[in-house]
């Protein structure tokens, strides 16, 4: 088998915050953490994926997660991905499914293969797990296929396969009319979870202790709100960049004080850069919105390309998992399975009412007009990564959505007759073009090109507005 | 009818496929498309209208559909979504999708916004199978019964259900009569045969269907021998598959298509529902149960990485042997995730089996089929030996 050098490394990005700077050392940690209770064999680890509300559970039962999704995108960081996609290739597996879990089966199946880590592992490489915890979602079709993959290759793992779905928005449907049983599914697949874990550890869940930390989620959920919400300032104290890294706390260490007190210490960095009128760009002259697809990890360096025109970005839909839990319509219950099951719920119908009563809008689109006025933003861009149908469809559409619905921008051009006049315009928007952590899709000189032409449209948009 | 006559119109109505469901809507039917074998088709017979496949063509460029979808959609999907976005199925009244795979979960909204039709509905088909996932999808059917009853004004009652469980019972009886016909050696009906008049049956209300295939049963039994000279039993293994032109490359090449997994075949057609139980119920299990989809996930009971796949696959196995298949090919859509993470298992499957398996992977245009004649010819060619 053919396999590739590693690419250069690529140049660190620079962080606006002290927080994100803190974030590599935090995951090379908790992926050292897993290989050395590997090592130990005291506890039990799972490979799972995030955004299954099932951190809790995970964690009330000392279970550590092994996130592979993470271990991935640190590869795909690291420009060392290409190696395992080739072999999952080798296997049979198309390119074009989800390069997160080629790189994880690819790395599998190596792993496998030698007894050992593959050789020059990133970061000590992922350990074998005890058991997998997939999910089926009405999100991710990789979810429930991936470790099914990797299984043909350490097939004495068992999975947990857990079913999440939440009920998709329908123009003539309020959803409250089916989350009944949507709940009481939810309920009994994560009690199922209880059980298998439980199976799996030869321990009884403390459902003391589980609640405490699903308390705990939930003040972290509330504080990270509270928290990004401060990126309204102008200028904007932290960017997407940033949260590219802050989403690490968010995604792989919920249900920890870890989190939260990580929040805490952003929370008060940026107050602090608020008032000191810091922002995240010296010079800021555009606010842009990341609408839509995960980065492209090994090229977040664009971030500071973007930085470097004067744009930043005070708001992403990407990876921002967490919304106030208070505006939320979740049911009081003292079960904290039942309430985890209201949370999921919560999160995903959040938009919903507000969308529905606006003409023709969407919760992805309402999502994007809402935060287009809050964080006053003058641009969208989205990026379009070719292997996630998960994040990636349905982008282009929002967007011609939004300049079917939202309201236009007024510009002065000038007419055929050499006099100025005034010309309704859409909110200007990007879509880049690569992969999460392929490497070979992406093209430095392109995406530049795209992004200057993209600052020249915002430029015109700032200099010639009407109102 | 007379044989020939029945192949003219096998051809016929393949070729004009929707004819009879836009007369209809002309006379004032709901037609209500459908895409994916996970839609309860019972349920909207049952209403009074008349479910109508939503096909793409793999000869017609994706141009329109593109402006709004992006283009790492599986492939098939994009071209059902540009032939419809271009007017293609005007006559539809609306259009349900279930939950399947991403492309069409992600794209709902891309679809419900973008085509005029009055009805759209989403089936959230669970992703396991289970107890508690049978009672889930219990009451997501009762949610979609409402939705059907508010837009056609008609109340389902229990009876409406079991009556059209009944009549798509029959279908699929009449559809497995024409795969027994492929034992033959040669089959008495080729591959084409076969999909052009399953694809037009598709088209129609489910007693026309019913007709038809009478008809076509009698034409291929009534022409006393095979088009086909005697050459490879191939099994078509893939997901929806809705054009010929795979299966009649198959069979220019001197191979016999006998048998196959596909959507809009043997996945869908060949597991009925139990007439005896609650029709709820029993809908919810075929859906759920019975349609072997990789989209469903199935926990490994077996423990060894064998017994799990003899367990997800062994549909294939039994076809294998009921229709002495002497090679299969995988043919799996670029960007196909469900598929797509399956192919090393089931490469492994057809090995322990013994059946030699072509895996194909497909991006549905006919700009392909070059590429793809070069690879099927080495196929059967090695086969054959």
């Amino acid at each position: 088998m053919t396999e590739q050098q590693k690419e250069a490394k690529p140049k660190k990005r620079m962080t606006a915050t002290r927080a994100a700077a803190s974030i590599g050392p935090m995951v090379k940690s908790f992926i050292t953490e897993t290989l050395q209770a590997r090592a130990e064999g005291k506890q039990k680890l799972a490979y799972t994926f995030i955004v299954c509300h099932h951190e809790e559970i995970l964690r009330a039962m000392d279970v550590i997660p092994i996130w592979t999704e993470n271990f991935a995108g640190v590869c795909g960081a690291k420009r060392d991905a290409e190696r395992f996609l080739q072999r999952a290739e080798s296997l049979g597996l198309s390119r074009s499914l989800c390069t997160y879990a080629l790189c994880g089966i690819g790395f599998d199946q190596w792993r496998e293969e030698l007894g050992e880590m593959p050789p020059d592992s990133p970061w000590g490489g992922m350990a074998r797990p005890d058991f997998m915890i997939s999910s089926g979602q009405i999100l991710c079709d990789p979810r429930s296929k991936w470790y099914q993959a990797s299984q043909q290759f350490m097939p004495d793992v068992p999975i947990y396969n857990i079913d999440l779905p939440y009920p998709l928005f329908q123009r003539d449907q309020d959803h409250r009319e089916v989350w009944g049983y949507y709940h009481k599914y939810i309920v009994k697949q994560l009690r199922g979870l209880v059980a298998f874990v439980e199976e799996q550890t030869k321990k009884k869940m403390d459902y003391d202790r589980l609640r405490e930390l699903v308390d705990l989620s939930d003040r972290t959920w509330n504080l990270i709100d509270e928290t990004y919400r401060l990126r309204k300032a102008v200028p904007c104290p932290m960017g997407t960049g940033d949260a590219m890294n802050t989403m690490v706390p968010i995604c792989f260490m919920m249900a920890t004080q870890k989190a939260y007190d990580f929040f805490v210490e952003l929370k008060k960095e940026l107050e602090e850069k608020i008032a000191k009128g810091e922002g995240e760009v010296e010079n800021e002259k555009y606010r842009l919105m990341w609408g839509g697809g995960l980065p492209a990890w090994y090229a977040l360096n664009d971030f500071n390309y973007f930085n470097s025109k004067g744009a930043s970005f005070p708001v992403e839909t990407t990876y921002r998992m967490v919304l106030p839990l208070y505006e939320m319509d979740i049911p009081e219950t003292k079960d904290p399975i039942e309430h985890l099951a209201w949370r999921w719920l919560g999160y995903w119908t959040f938009w919903y009412d507000k969308a529905r009563k606006r003409p023709d809008s969407e919760p992805d689109v309402e999502r994007l007009i809402n935060w287009i006025e809050e964080y006053k933003i003058d641009g969208i861009v989205m990026h379009e990564a070719f292997s996630c149908r998960t994040w990636h469809v349905g982008l282009i559409w929002q967007l011609h959505q939004l300049g079917k619905i939202y309201k236009p921008i007024p510009l002065y051009v000038i007419g055929k007759d050499g006099k100025r006049e005034i010309v309704m315009k859409e909110l200007p928007s990007l879509i880049l073009e690569s992969d999460i952590i392929d490497i070979t899709s992406y093209s430095e000189v392109d995406t530049r090109n795209k992004i200057d032409a993209f600052i020249e449209t915002l430029e015109s948009y700032r200099v010639n507005r009407a109102y | 009818m007379r044989p020939d006559e029945v192949f003219f119109k096998i051809e016929k109505q393949f070729k004009d496929y929707g004819s009879r469901a836009r007369q209809l809507h002309k006379e004032g039917r709901k037609i209500i498309g459908y895409v994916c074998s996970f839609v309860p088709l019972e349920m909207i017979a049952a209403s009074g209208a008349i479910p109508f496949r939503v096909r793409g063509s793999i000869q017609e460029p994706i141009t329109l559909g593109d402006t709004l979808l992006e283009t790492i959609v599986c492939p098939y999907y994009r071209s059902c979504f540009d032939l419809s976005i271009k007017g293609r199925y005007e006559f539809l009244s609306g259009l349900v999708i279930p939950h399947a795979c991403d492309s069409m979960v992600r794209s709902y909204s891309v679809w419900s916004y973008s085509l005029p039709y009055s009805y759209f509905h989403f089936v959230n088909v669970p992703t396991v199978c289970e107890e508690s996932s049978f009672e889930f999808f219990e009451e997501e059917l009762k949610n979609f019964k409402k939705s059907l009853e508010r837009f056609t004004g008609k109340s389902i009652q229990d009876e409406d259900l079991s009556k059209a469980i009944q009549l798509y019972n029959k279908n699929r009886d009449k559809i497995r009569a024409l795969y027994e016909l492929r034992k033959n050696d040669p089959p008495l009906i080729s591959g084409t045969e076969l999909t052009m008049a399953l694809t037009a049956g598709s088209g129609l209300p489910i007693d026309e269907s019913n007709e038809w295939f009478d008809q076509v049963i009698a034409a291929v039994k009534g022409r006393g021998g095979s088009p086909l000279s005697k050459g490879p039993r191939i099994l078509i293994d893939g997901a929806c598959i809705d054009h010929i032109e795979l299966v009649k490359l198959v069979e220019e090449l001197g191979g016999n298509v006998v048998a196959d997994t596909i959507c809009n075949g043997a996945r869908d057609s060949f597991p009925k529902t139990e007439e005896s139980k609650d029709p709820i119920q029993a809908l919810s299990r075929r859906y759920l149960d019975k349609l072997n989809c990789p989209k469903t996930y199935r926990a490994n009971k077996a423990g060894t990485f064998e017994g799990d796949i003899a367990n997800r696959f062994g549909d294939i196995g039994t076809y294998a042997r009921e229709f002495r298949v002497e090679g299969a090919i995988l043919y799996v859509y670029k960007y196909c995730d469900p598929f797509g993470f399956e192919v090393p298992a089931r490469k492994a499957y057809y090995q322990s089996i013994q059946v030699p398996m072509l895996h194909l992977e497909d991006t549905y245009s006919a700009g392909n089929l070059g590429q793809l004649r070069t690879r099927i010819q080495a196929f059967l060619e090695m086969i054959s030996r």
